[in-house]
């Protein structure tokens, strides 16, 4: 392996950047077949699961998520073979080991504030799985946002998917609710709550969060 | 000894120069000559005097440049008069004081006018080159200083004067004469002297006189009287003044009196108890409350002090009204109440309250306040004008109709609900259409337009289709039967009402199954109507017919039931068989499960319509009931009506359907509202949009601001709007 990659960066030095390119592919191509099922040449959730024990990682682990983000893949639970070579390019690994040590990198990266909304709103579409599907039901909300937020808001997320396990006005949540809870992490302080203003533009379920939450408060 | 040359040059005549020296013996004795005759003149004894003489005599003076000594004499001869007169009126006694002050006055004034006129030459050359006071004003001014102001005379003056006012008050009669005389006498001597010696302290005395005098009042009158007692002591001063005071005391003494009498006690009358305002308004005190309104005008904030009183009042009394679970029992009951209340108080307006407009808007706000404050108001509004068209109206005059209408309008406006109020109002005048039971047409029809012109066309286009509707059906029937008649024959006879859906209140058409011999003759209508008419769906609604059936009891008793298309149904299945059960009919029949025991209910437990009999006998129906036809079923009217499709108070389920249709209706409103606005301005915040769209729908209905978020974000879902990408505050909208 290691003389096939010497030759590699040999030749890239030199001439011929596209023979380079292809051979770099080459590598992540190869790579893709491993985990990709032969019928439909697309890595399937099979795959996926095989793909996270490769890298130790649990399948249900964000940095999955923020894998796919960094893929831009359009469809849970399935890499194709452009997604791959976009992903795993960027992060310029071309080998599960490579893979592996740029995951922390990959961590980093998408906590920065404007990688981080993209991420945010991302993980939201990734969930629309039928097509013109505009929501995700509730119980798939409360994971999704303890998953994404957990470790940034965590009160705030505990307390938020406490309130939407117990009501049952909203059935699902659309992205425009989505995207006003991380806006509200990021503006209102909490607990206290003390800008926080109802006769604003926030998302009604928003209005309701914060009156059941100051309810319970008494 | 002149020579010739000289003359003719110089010669000069000189005028002659005749110097006058008016030696100083004779300027005395020319003084002297005055002094005597000032002295006469004084002491009445101006008839011997030669006015021409005496005129010479001054103007000589005043030519030979004596002015001073004449003036300075004048001005001693008088003062010393005039103190001899100060003794005379100090030493008078008692009620001859004033008199004499008011004798010696008179005299005064007519020497100084003979003694001006003596001496007028000196008035119109020497005083003004001098600078010194012309003869009257300094009569005057000698008579304020040596009389007026003379330390025995002033005090005694004040105090004489006020006492006269005083004892005027407390009842008794004064010289009211002599009174303006003296008063004018002090504004003759100027208006300073006047208001120092006399208005300041009368204006403090008669305060003082007035907060005691109020206070004892209060203490012991209602509100009335004490209000009479006011207007009686503000209307005494008014007099007193034009008998004997300045006309500009007027304004000074009234303000006086108001604000001791009334402004001071104001919060004490208005809440009096037993008598203050709450009271009056309640009896209808036309006379107290009008002389209360024009005595409060008079001071700052009388008036809204009132108007406050009286909107507070009305509101509580109004929600106590709307509250009253008794009286909500009875919608039209309900409403006649409140329409009284409205009048009564319109009366007290327009008749003790100078129909003032503010007091007016008070009224209009406080029952716009507690009408709305029963959100059952719009229906019982709409009941109360289907008891009117009912029946309620019948016999009245044209105008007397008008009159009700209009009244019921007033109160319309105060709804802020009226979308609920149309609601019931189609479904009101359905019944009423449909049943043929209206008063007047032209009394539905005015109605109507009352409707439109107050909330536009939308509102009554539908109502007015209705109408179009009932018409129409009449001459389709008449055209039915006309191409029909041979195939009909011996069926029962039809009177189809052809409803334009969308126009009608919408009801669940549940349908029943109908009796065959109907259901030929209504097959054959379908058929004539879609012959037609194609391209239509006919529908009926077993829910809204009637039936008249003849019926033979015991004994061969015979009478026309007039009863509901569902009534029918169940009758006609005890043509052939005596004894049903509830189950049977219920199966035969298909009518859904409450309107078949209301119907039940209506031939089997009202006394005098009992053409059923039930077993149990029981009044509620349940669902093991056995129903018989009554052999035994008399009525003293061959026509016996059983039918049960009045419009009535809605029972709680039945209510909250309409409230939910209501807000259901409400909600595409909303939105368009929304949306026009966003149309427009493209870009606006949330408050904004909330405050645009109350506005655009007040008319109808006061949205609720939680229901304008949720179609706010409703409308985002669908991609109408957007949150702005820079200020998430801000709504933008998508062409």
């Amino acid at each position: 392996m290691r003389r096939s990659s010497n030759r590699k960066s040999s030749a890239a030095a030199g001439s011929g950047s596209t023979k380079a390119a292809s051979k770099e592919f080459e590598k992540i191509d190869h790579l893709f077949n491993v985990y990709a099922d032969k019928s439909s040449a697309i890595i399937d959730p099979e795959g996926i699961e095989q793909l996270c024990s490769s890298l130790e990682v649990d399948y249900t682990d964000v940095r999955i998520l923020m894998l796919a983000w960094k893929m831009k893949a359009q469809k849970q639970g399935f890499f194709t073979l452009e997604e791959w070579r976009t992903g795993l390019k960027a992060l310029r690994a071309d080998s599960i080991s490579k893979l592996k040590k740029a995951l922390p990198e990959l961590v980093k990266e998408v906590s920065r504030p404007t990688d981080f909304l993209d991420f945010y709103s991302y993980a939201f579409r990734y969930c629309l799985t039928e097509d013109k599907q505009k929501c995700i039901d509730i119980e798939s909300a409360c994971q999704l946002l303890s998953l994404v937020l957990g470790t940034q808001f965590g009160p705030q997320v505990d307390k938020f998917t406490e309130y939407l396990k117990s009501q049952s006005e909203y059935k699902v949540m659309n992205m425009d609710q989505w995207m006003g809870f991380y806006r509200f992490c990021n503006e209102i302080p909490f607990p206290s709550l003390e800008n926080y203003d109802s006769d604003l533009a926030w998302p009604l379920i928003l209005d309701n969060f914060v009156e059941w939450f100051r309810e319970n408060q008494k | 000894m002149n020579s010739q040359s000289q003359r003719r040059k110089n010669f000069k005549i000189e005028a002659f120069k005749h110097k006058v020296e008016l030696d100083p013996k004779y300027a005395e004795r020319t003084w002297k000559v005055l002094e005597h005759a000032i002295h006469e003149i004084y002491n009445n004894n101006a008839s011997r005097l030669s006015f021409e003489e005496l005129y010479r005599s001054a103007y000589n003076m005043v030519l030979h440049k004596y002015g001073d000594k004449l003036y300075s004499g004048l001005v001693a001869t008088m003062t010393a008069h005039l103190n001899k007169i100060a003794k005379s009126v100090e030493s008078a006694q008692g009620g001859l004081f004033l008199e004499k002050l008011n004798h010696k006055w008179a005299d005064h004034n007519k020497a100084l006018q003979m003694i001006r006129d003596i001496l007028m030459y000196m008035d119109r050359s020497y005083v003004p080159t001098s600078h010194k006071t012309p003869v009257h004003e300094l009569g005057l001014n000698l008579w304020s200083d040596h009389i007026i102001h003379s330390p025995n005379i002033q005090a005694r003056l004040q105090d004489t004067l006020l006492d006269l006012v005083q004892r005027e008050r407390t009842g008794d009669v004064i010289n009211r004469g002599l009174m303006r005389n003296i008063t004018k006498m002090l504004m003759d001597l100027g208006s300073s002297v006047y208001q120092d010696d006399f208005e300041k302290p009368f204006l403090d005395v008669s305060a003082c006189f007035y907060s005691g005098e109020s206070q004892q009042f209060i203490e012991c009158c209602d509100c009335g009287s004490y209000l009479k007692k006011a207007e009686r002591r503000l209307n005494e001063e008014m007099e007193r003044v034009s008998h004997y005071l300045d006309a500009k005391t007027e304004v000074k003494i009234t303000s006086v009196v108001e604000r001791e009498m009334i402004a001071n006690h104001m919060q004490r009358l208005v809440h009096m108890d037993n008598s203050g305002l709450v009271n009056m308004l309640i009896d209808d005190k036309y006379d107290d409350l009008s002389r209360m309104y024009s005595l409060f005008k008079r001071v700052p904030e009388g008036l809204s002090t009132i108007r406050d009183v009286m909107t507070s009042y009305l509101r509580e009394r109004g929600r106590v009204l709307v509250t009253d679970t008794e009286r909500l029992k009875d919608p039209v009951e309900f409403v006649q109440c409140l329409l009284n209340e409205k009048d009564k108080h319109d009366k007290i307006i327009s008749t003790a309250f100078n129909n003032d407009k503010t007091f007016q808007n008070a009224l209009n706000s406080s029952f716009e306040y507690f009408i709305n404050l029963n959100n059952r108001s719009p229906e019982f509004i709409s009941l109360y004008l289907d008891d009117k068209l009912r029946k309620g109206l019948k016999g009245a005059s044209e105008e007397e109709v008008e009159v009700v209408l209009d009244k019921v309008m007033m109160l319309f406006r105060y709804l802020q609900e009226k979308d609920v109020f149309e609601k019931y109002y189609k479904q009101h005048l359905a019944k009423r259409l449909l049943s043929g039971k209206t008063v007047s047409d032209d009394a539905e029809r005015s109605m109507i337009v009352k409707l439109k012109t107050e909330c536009g066309y939308q509102f009554t286009s539908k109502l007015e289709g209705m109408f179009t509707d009932m018409k129409t059906s009449e001459d389709t029937m008449l055209d039915f039967y006309a191409k029909q008649s041979a195939e009909l024959g011996d069926g029962p006879t039809l009177a189809v009402q052809i409803l334009t859906t969308g126009s009608w209140p919408t009801q669940p058409t549940a349908a029943c199954n109908l009796p065959p011999e109907i259901l030929t003759v209504c097959e054959k209508f379908r058929t004539y109507y879609l012959g037609t008419h194609s391209g239509r769906r006919l529908t009926w609604q077993t829910n809204m017919g009637t039936a008249d059936i003849k019926a033979t009891f015991g004994k061969g008793h015979k009478h026309e039931l007039n009863v509901s298309t569902y009534q029918m149904c169940v009758l006609m299945l005890f043509n052939s068989a005596d004894g049903l059960t509830y189950r049977e009919i219920e199966q035969a029949t298909e009518v859904p499960a409450l309107d078949l025991k209301r119907c039940l209910q209506s031939l089997a437990c009202v006394k005098g319509k009992n053409v059923l009999r039930k077993e149990p006998m029981s009044k509620d129906i349940s669902e093991e009931d056995v129903f018989y036809f009554n052999d035994k079923f008399t009525s003293k009217f061959v026509k016996v009506k059983i039918g049960t499709v009045v419009a009535q108070k809605e029972s709680e389920p039945e209510k909250q359907e309409t409230r939910q249709r209501v807000e259901e209706d409400r909600k595409p409103q909303i939105e368009a509202a929304i949306v026009r606005i966003m149309k427009s301005r493209r870009v606006l915040d949330h408050n904004s949009i909330v405050a645009e769209v109350t506005k655009q729908l007040q008319s109808r209905f006061l949205p609720n601001p939680v229901v304008i978020k949720k179609r706010i974000e409703s409308l985002i879902e669908r991609e109408f709007l957007e949150r702005d990408k820079a200020d998430r505050k801000l709504y933008r909208y998508l062409a």
